[in-house]
């Protein structure tokens, strides 16, 4: 039972570091709560129930399973992207000179706006995907690893390596964390903060992609106002590891989930979304730089 | 030039606003609600009342309306919230509808019906079970379904006789209907059976994959759940999926294809108490054509919701009357010929015949248990 439900608090956690990667990042280069997160998660797995759909109507699916999953992915992966950059663009690029609450007050706005536009778009209505994973994957000390948290697991700690050599490594990596220390410096040096920031908010997009084209595959039913929550918890994931901090948000998502699980089945499933909003709470009163996040120091 | 502009603006939209508001109620026409979850995940229920209850209104004002007016149909969307259905109740008595179909959600339907009665409009709801709403004395609400102490009685006797387990654990999802029903089954099972886990979840929540671990580990035989069919079909997915190979079982709020397809094959062999099955029966078939040409393939409420405003429709009639008192009184005293079946009331607004039966789900399709 312990093992089913740590694998269980991974898999969901690994949905919630995914989603808090984009926070993280946008936050670490703007000090901005990109509060449209959320809904960009709940496009991608929109994105991952249609492309999915399609893929089976075609029979593409019937074919190669890991074919079709790959391409939902990219697919959505994409689109997501290009939604980020656009959401930058429209929204918080235009304030970016205005003071700290307007982009705020723009993210809560364009939050709003994409709810309702997947409202009129796609209907008010949940809508499932029957299960295209078999339930039965393989038995690690009695627990059942399905084949949908296998995919998870996998996926998402491939991607946070990749994400963490792409920061560390590469020169645009090095520009991303020019940008972030400051940002005014970095542009006197010659790096193209506008490009940079795009680039921040398409791969934050992408990672929420995935985690909604994986939420899509392993719960089966997505929904507009699925992102307002899952984005919520995957700030809460953002801030117990350290708002600003990549490997933070990786460790807080995964946290978070197992707190969840764990708390919904030892102490009461009643209470299930109230311990994410406690994690919140403490986080903030005793340590609110997170785990791995550094002191603050102002910048005047 | 532009402030002049924005006064003209400003007058014009205030000479609208109280045109709009100056403009009178018409009595030349009989308002009937029609109210549920409309939109949200419970829509497809609300849709399928709205549309049955559209179908009779049809049908009556063919044959020339009632009282020799036109009947107008009002549409109201609580979407399954308690508040809404409130502020849905005081639109339709403000708009002076003279009778309810509605509301779906046991939730609803009892806040709902005190705003009704008080104004003296009869509500007939079609498919809210919990027993509490035709306890609290009301004269002029009736629902024309049965109720979840009968519901949860008969699931027990089933679980007792057919499947005989001797461990079960108990879940629902906080809902007036869900608990209340949870409750009347745990009731009814006694001390004849170990209830080895009783607990809530939350509605609308993706994973439920931790209290179905922490179920599996106290061995039950089978589990039952209080709720409605999207948090079922996620329940019994999960549950395969976390290794608990155990059947569920449910009421009536489940009862619809959406469950089946959100577990897809895990669905099989969940057992589902509703009612009998309305195609086979001759007074169904009429309505069940007429609305499968207009609407596409009837829901699980979609009969109780077209019988409901037929009750309404002919008391109205027969009394020559929207006084809802009257309407009342007749309907607490009349047996309808309704397309399920013969109706009648008994002294709260209850059917006096409240035929449940086990359903199972085999193939992918529910099937009445002969």
């Amino acid at each position: 039972m312990f093992t089913q439900q740590l694998i269980n608090g991974l898999a969901l956690g690994a949905v919630y570091a995914l989603i808090a990667l984009g926070y993280t990042m946008v936050y670490g280069i703007l000090q901005l709560i990109n509060f449209a997160h959320g809904e960009v998660y709940m496009i991608g797995a929109y994105l991952g129930i249609i492309v999915l759909g399609m893929l089976t109507a075609s029979g593409v699916t019937a074919y190669s399973l890991t074919f079709s999953l790959l391409l939902t992915v990219l697919i959505s992966m994409a689109f997501c992207a290009l939604y980020g950059a656009a959401i930058e663009r429209v929204a918080y690029r235009p304030l970016r000179k205005a003071s700290k609450l307007a982009p705020l007050i723009s993210a809560v706005g364009m939050s709003i706006i994409l709810q309702n536009f997947m409202m009129l778009a796609q209907g008010k209505e949940y809508k499932n995907l029957p299960p295209v994973l078999p339930s039965i994957g393989l038995n690690i000390l009695g627990a059942n690893v399905s084949p949908a948290q296998i995919f998870i697991l996998s996926s998402s700690v491939l991607i946070m390596i990749v994400l963490h050599l792409f920061v560390s490594r590469t020169r645009l990596g090095k520009a991303m964390r020019a940008t972030s220390q400051d940002r005014v410096m970095a542009g006197l040096v010659g790096i193209n903060i506008n490009q940079v920031i795009s680039i921040t908010f398409m791969i934050g997009s992408a990672l929420a992609a995935v985690a909604g084209v994986m939420a899509t595959l392993y719960y089966g039913v997505v929904h507009f106002f699925m992102g307002y929550l899952a984005g919520i918890k995957a700030f809460t994931a953002a801030v117990l590891g350290g708002i600003g901090s990549i490997p933070g948000a990786m460790l807080g998502g995964f946290m978070l989930g197992l707190i969840e699980n764990f708390g919904a089945s030892y102490i009461s499933s009643v209470y299930k979304d109230a311990f994410a909003f406690i994690v919140l709470i403490l986080t903030l009163l005793i340590r609110p730089a997170g785990l791995l996040g550094e002191k603050s120091v102002d910048k005047v | 030039m532009m402030a002049r502009l924005c006064k003209v603006i400003f007058v014009v939209a205030v000479l609208a606003l109280s045109l709009v508001a100056c403009t009178k109620q018409d009595d030349t026409v009989i308002r009937i609600g029609a109210a549920g979850p409309m939109t949200g995940d419970q829509s497809k229920m609300g849709m399928d009342l709205k549309n049955a209850v559209e179908l009779a209104v049809a049908e009556w004002n063919e044959k020339g309306g009632v009282l020799g007016k036109k009947i107008v149909l009002l549409a109201g969307d609580d979407q399954a919230d308690p508040k809404q259905a409130v502020s849905v109740a005081n639109k339709f008595i403000n708009q002076k509808a003279v009778a309810i179909v509605g509301h779906w959600n046991s939730s609803c339907s009892i806040p709902a019906s005190k705003n009704y009665n008080d104004a003296n409009i009869v509500m007939v709801t079609p498919a809210t079970t919990n027993p509490y709403l035709t306890v609290q004395g009301f004269k002029k609400v009736f629902r024309v379904c049965g109720t979840d102490d009968q519901q949860g009685r008969i699931a027990a006797e089933y679980v007792i006789k057919s499947l005989h387990p001797s461990k079960i654990a108990i879940i629902h999802d906080k809902t007036a209907y869900g608990q209340g029903l949870a409750d009347y089954f745990k009731k009814a099972l006694g001390d004849k059976v170990q209830i080895v886990y009783y607990g809530g979840i939350i509605q609308h929540d993706p994973d439920y994959k931790a209290v179905l671990t922490t179920i599996k580990e106290k061995k039950p035989d089978l589990y039952y759940f209080g709720g409605i069919y999207p948090e079922a079909g996620r329940l019994v997915r999960q549950a395969q999926e976390v290794g608990m190979n155990i059947p569920m079982v449910t009421g009536d709020g489940v009862f619809d294809p959406t469950f089946i397809n959100i577990a897809g094959k895990a669905a099989d062999g969940t057992y589902v108490t509703f009612g009998k099955e309305p195609a086979g029966l001759s007074s169904a078939k009429a309505f069940l054509e007429k609305y499968k040409a207009k609407y596409g393939e009837s829901g699980p409420y979609s009969i109780y919701a077209y019988d409901a405003a037929n009750i309404i429709l002919s008391a109205i009639e027969k009394t020559n009357s929207t006084d809802g008192a009257k309407v009342a009184d007749y309907i607490s005293k009349t047996t309808f010929r309704g397309a399920f079946g013969d109706i009648s009331f008994d002294k709260n607004g209850d059917v006096t015949q409240a035929p449940y039966v086990v359903w199972q789900v085999k193939d992918g399709k529910f099937q009445q248990i002969p």
